[in-house]
C-alpha cells in the first residue's frame, strides 16, 4: 500500500527524506507518546531527587490522606498517602523505575533470544527452520501467566526473577517477525553477491541481514516492553511479582483493592499512571511503524 | 487436503508432547516434590514414606512416563493439598473457565466486527477515527484495572452487579467484558484492514457493478475474505482467554480453572498446575489446529501451499 521512495528511479533521497519529515509531523500522537515517555522516563532517572518524601517511610497517624483534588487533603502529601502513611507520589514515581526496569529489560532478553532465533531459522530454512517453528509453536501454546506464577514461585519472587521469567517467555513475536523479514532478505542480490565472494554465514548474518530487519526489531520491541510492563504489574498485583516494600505500580494496585469502598482515588492513581505509559508506548511504536513503512504484522 | 491435515496433526501432537515434557520438568525443578507433599516440618521417615506412596523414588523418565500414560486417559494424580482427584477438580471448574472464554470472544467479535466494517467502510470519518481511538486505548487498559473500575463503578456505587461468586449469569457481566476487551482491538483493526483491501478489489468494483445490493457485496463477497484472518485470531484470542482469565477469575473470585490454578500455585500443589498448564496448551493446539482446518476449508490455496 505505502510505496517506497527509494525504488522509483524518479525521485531522489531528498523526496524520500521530506516524505519521512512530513510523515512524522503528520504523527502528532506518536510524537506526543515519546514526549510523555521522555518525561516518563527523566521522572524514573531522577526518582530520588524529585520525590517529595522516603517512598517507603511509614507513618501511621497519617495514613490514607487523600490527593489534591480531594477535600481535606494535606499540601505536603499532593497524592495522599497510602494504608502505610508512605506518600503516595513518591511511591508513584519509584513505581515508574520498575515499570521502565522492568519493560527495557525484559525487551532486551527476549529481542536477543527472538532475533536469533528468527535470523536463524530465515536464514538457514529448511529443517533448521522446522525445528524454531516447532519451538515458537510450543512456546505460544504454554500459558504464558500460569508458567511465569510456577518459574517465579521456583525462582523465588523478586524483580529480576520476574524480569528473567519474562524474558525467557516474550521473545516469541521478534522471532516470528524476524523470520519472515529474514526470507525476504536471503533471495535479494547483494546477500547473493556477499555469498559468492565467500562471506560466512555468521558475517552474513551480521553484516547483511541484521541491519535491514532492526526497523522490525525496534517496532516489535516497543510492543514487547508495554507488553512485559503489563504482565509484570499483574504478576506483581497477585503477588507474584515484585515483593513488598518496592513500589511496584501493580503492588500499590494489589494494596489498594482493600479501601475500594471508601478510598477508591488509591485504585485510579496507580492504574491510570500504567494506562498512560502503556498507551505512550504503544503511541510511540505505531508512529514507528509508519515512519519505517512496515506492515501491519511487524 | 488428507496431506495438509495429517501434516498438522502430527505437529500438533509434537508440540503437546514437547509441552508435556517441559511442564513435568518444571515441576521437578521445582524442589524434591515430597518435601513439598509433606511440608517443611515433616520427618525423614514421614518424607521417605511419601516418596515411595507416591514413586518419587523411581527414576525420573518413568516418572515422566507414568504421569503422560495416566494423563493421556484423563488421570492428573491426586492433588497434594485437597486429597481429590485432579481431573474431578478440574471437571467442575473447566465449565465456568469454557463459558467464561466463549462469552467474552462473542463479545470482543460483536464489538469489533461491526465497528470494523463500518470503519473500512466511512474511511477517515469520525467514526473510523473514533474506532481508532478505542483500539489504542483498549490495547494499553490493564485488564485487572479496568476489572477493579468496574466493581467500583457497578457494583459499589451504582450497585446493579454482584461484586463476586459464580451462581447466576449477572456473575459473569464484569468478567466477560474485563476478558474480552483485550481481544477487540485487534480484531477490528483486522476487520477495518481487511475490509479495506476487499472494498479496493477488482471483484467487488465487479459485484457493485452487476448492480448487487450493498448488503450483498458488504457482507456475502467483502466480509468473506476477512473471516479467514479473523478466524485464525479468534482461535489464538480464545486460547489466550483460557490462560489469562487466571486474573480475572482471582479478582471476581469466579472459581473456574484459572482461580484454581491461582490457589494451587500459590500452595505449590504441582500435580494440579501440571493439569491446567497441560489442558490450556491442548486447548491451544487444537484450537490452532481447528483455525487451520477451518481456513483451508475456506480456502483452497492454504490448502495446496
Amino acid at each position: 500500500m505505502s510505496d517506497n521512495a527509494s525504488t522509483n528511479p524518479n525521485t531522489g533521497g531528498a523526496v524520500a527524506a521530506r516524505r519521512f519529515a512530513s510523515r512524522a509531523a503528520r504523527n502528532t500522537s506518536a510524537l506526543a507518546g515519546g514526549a510523555v515517555l521522555l518525561v516518563v522516563l527523566f521522572v524514573a532517572l531522577a526518582a530520588p531527587l524529585l520525590a517529595p518524601h522516603d517512598p517507603y517511610a511509614h507513618d501511621l497517624s497519617r495514613r490514607l490522606l487523600p490527593p489534591i483534588f480531594y477535600p481535606g487533603h494535606d499540601p505536603s502529601h499532593l497524592l495522599g498517602t497510602d494504608g502505610f502513611g508512605r506518600d503516595y507520589l513518591s511511591r508513584l514515581i519509584y513505581g515508574a523505575r520498575i515499570s521502565l526496569l522492568i519493560g527495557v529489560s525484559v525487551m532486551l532478553i527476549s529481542g536477543l533470544i527472538g532475533t536469533v532465533l528468527g535470523l536463524v531459522a530465515g536464514y538457514f530454512g529448511g529443517r533448521i527452520d522446522q525445528a524454531v517453528m516447532f519451538v515458537i509453536n510450543t512456546r505460544l501454546a504454554l500459558p504464558v501467566f500460569l508458567v511465569a506464577m510456577a518459574v517465579v514461585v521456583v525462582l523465588g519472587a523478586s524483580l529480576w526473577g520476574t524480569i528473567i521469567t519474562l524474558g525467557l517467555f516474550l521473545w516469541d513475536r521478534f522471532a516470528v517477525v524476524v523470520r519472515s523479514a529474514t526470507q525476504q532478505i536471503v533471495s535479494q542480490d547483494y546477500v547473493t553477491a556477499a555469498k559468492s565472494i565467500g562471506c560466512s554465514h555468521g558475517t552474513i548474518l551480521v553484516h547483511e541481514i541484521l541491519p535491514n530487519v532492526m526497523n522490525a526489531v525496534v517496532v516489535v520491541g516497543t510492543i514487547e516492553m508495554a507488553y512485559a510492563i503489563l504482565l509484570e504489574a499483574a504478576l506483581s498485583f497477585l503477588g507474584f511479582g515484585v515483593q513488598e516494600p518496592t513500589a511496584s505500580w501493580g503492588l500499590m494496585l494489589a494494596q489498594a483493592r482493600q479501601y475500594l469502598f471508601f478510598d477508591a482515588w488509591l485504585l485510579y492513581i496507580p492504574g491510570a499512571a500504567l494506562f498512560l505509559v502503556v498507551l505512550c508506548i504503544n503511541l510511540f511504536g505505531d508512529g514507528l511503524r509508519d515512519l519505517l513503512g512496515l506492515g501491519e504484522d511487524a | 487436503m488428507l496431506q495438509f491435515v495429517a501434516k498438522r496433526l502430527v505437529s500438533a501432537f509434537l508440540t503437546l508432547l514437547l509441552v508435556s515434557v517441559l511442564t513435568f520438568s518444571l515441576a521437578h525443578l521445582a524442589g524434591d516434590p515430597a518435601i513439598a507433599v509433606a511440608g517443611k516440618e515433616a520427618s525423614a521417615e514421614d518424607i521417605a514414606r511419601i516418596r515411595a506412596y507416591y514413586g518419587f523414588d523411581r527414576p525420573i523418565v518413568v516418572q515422566y512416563l507414568a504421569w503422560c500414560g495416566r494423563a493421556v486417559v484423563g488421570d492428573f494424580g491426586m492433588s497434594y493439598h485437597y486429597q481429590q482427584p485432579v481431573s474431578d477438580m478440574l471437571a467442575t471448574r473447566l465449565p465456568i473457565t469454557l463459558s467464561l472464554g466463549v462469552a467474552s470472544l462473542v463479545f470482543a467479535l460483536v464489538l469489533s466486527l461491526p465497528l470494523g466494517v463500518v470503519a473500512a467502510i466511512r474511511r477517515g470519518s469520525v467514526i473510523d477515527r473514533f474506532c481508532l481511538f478505542l483500539a489504542v486505548v483498549g490495547q494499553a487498559m490493564p485488564t485487572f484495572w479496568l476489572a477493579l473500575l468496574m466493581i467500583v463503578f457497578f457494583s459499589l456505587t451504582l450497585q446493579w452487579l454482584p461484586v463476586s461468586g459464580n451462581s447466576s449469569w449477572q456473575n459473569f457481566v464484569m468478567p466477560t467484558i474485563a476478558l474480552g476487551y483485550f481481544a477487540a482491538p485487534a480484531l477490528m483493526r483486522l476487520t477495518r484492514a481487511g475490509m479495506i483491501d476487499a472494498l479496493e478489489s477488482d471483484y467487488i468494483r465487479t459485484a457493485w457493478a452487476k448492480g448487487l445490493r450493498p448488503f450483498s457485496v458488504l457482507f456475502k463477497h467483502a466480509l468473506r475474505n476477512v473471516m479467514i484472518p479473523i478466524v485464525s485470531v479468534s482461535a489464538v484470542q480464545l486460547g489466550a482467554m483460557l490462560a489469562g482469565s487466571i486474573v480475572v477469575e482471582q479478582i471476581f473470585a469466579l472459581q473456574g480453572i484459572g482461580w484454581l490454578g491461582y490457589d494451587a500455585t500459590l500452595r505449590s500443589d504441582l500435580p494440579v498446575v501440571q493439569a491446567i498448564t497441560l489442558i490450556i496448551a491442548a486447548f491451544y493446539v487444537l484450537l490452532t489446529l481447528a483455525a487451520d482446518l477451518i481456513n483451508a476449508a475456506l480456502d483452497p490455496r492454504i490448502r495446496i501451499a
